[in-house]
């Protein structure tokens, strides 16, 4: 992946040429999800209070984030730009949580 | 709340926390976070603390790598941060938002150590016998993880 912090725009993208770089630079568009991974130290109330303290979430939203998280192993609970992404996860990590980061 | 009797800790107004704890329970809590404080650096030590620098990126290993390399320094100071404003607190009888805060994610993070030590399991703690070295450790992670429930109960109520 291209660490630059320009968005591609339109008129970057190469015509009529293989490039092994257009799928990258094409990617920069894809938005990035941040997902929480189920754990067997972290307690349930814990890491609903974390999803409402670090986004903002309602009681209710994070308690599904967390059930799904519980149930099915993994829950997407927030997306964006990859440096939206980053910071996201770097909180959930300064609070323990199991979280990843990957393109949609 | 040597008996259990009372919440270990309770809200008092929007930005104050009643922390009804003895002085064992307090002992244990600065013993906890000052044993961490001292393994944050410690190399021999980095192994137990894995759970403390999950990977980010699961799907590429060298892209992991550089982030990691990135916030790694970023993670410790935020882990000493929170530790040390627990041990300078330990003996309050009432916290504001910000350290009650500090004591969740601090001993949360002991807890994950001393889960990584003990090697939890879903199924939860495993039959011991009395004698056995571990009893004292799981006691210790069973009592944080009441405190870090009643903490995250008084918080919740004031949302």
């Amino acid at each position: 992946m291209r660490l630059s912090t320009q968005p591609a725009r339109l008129s970057d993208a190469p015509v009529n040429v293989r490039d092994p770089d257009i799928d990258e630079t094409l990617d920069i568009d894809r938005p990035w999800i941040v997902l929480v991974w189920n754990d067997p130290i972290n307690l349930m109330s814990y890491v609903t209070f974390v999803l409402q303290k670090v986004f903002g979430y309602s009681r209710e939203k994070a308690e599904a984030m967390m059930l799904e998280v519980h149930n099915n192993g993994r829950s997407v609970v927030s997306n964006g730009t990859k440096e939206k992404a980053e910071l996201d996860v770097f909180r959930l990590h300064e609070h323990g949580l199991w979280a990843t980061m990957q393109q949609d | 709340m040597a008996f259990g009797f009372r919440r270990p800790f309770q809200p008092k107004g929007e930005n104050r926390f009643i922390i009804n704890l003895g002085e064992r329970e307090r002992a244990v809590v600065r013993a906890v976070c000052e044993d961490l404080l001292s393994a944050l650096d410690d190399p021999v030590a980095q192994p137990l603390l894995r759970r403390l620098y999950p990977v980010a990126h699961a799907e590429d290993a060298e892209i992991d790598a550089a982030y990691q390399e990135m916030v790694h320094g970023d993670l410790v100071t935020s882990r000493r941060t929170v530790l040390e404003r627990v041990v300078a607190t330990v003996d309050d009888t009432d916290l504001d938002r910000e350290a009650i805060d500090a004591w969740m994610i601090g001993l949360n993070t002991v807890r994950l150590v001393l889960g990584t030590r003990l090697d939890v399991s879903e199924d939860g703690q495993p039959e011991l016998e009395p004698d056995d070295p571990e009893v004292v450790a799981w006691a210790v992670y069973e009592f944080l993880g009441g405190i870090v429930e009643s903490i995250v109960r008084s918080l919740m109520s004031t949302l």
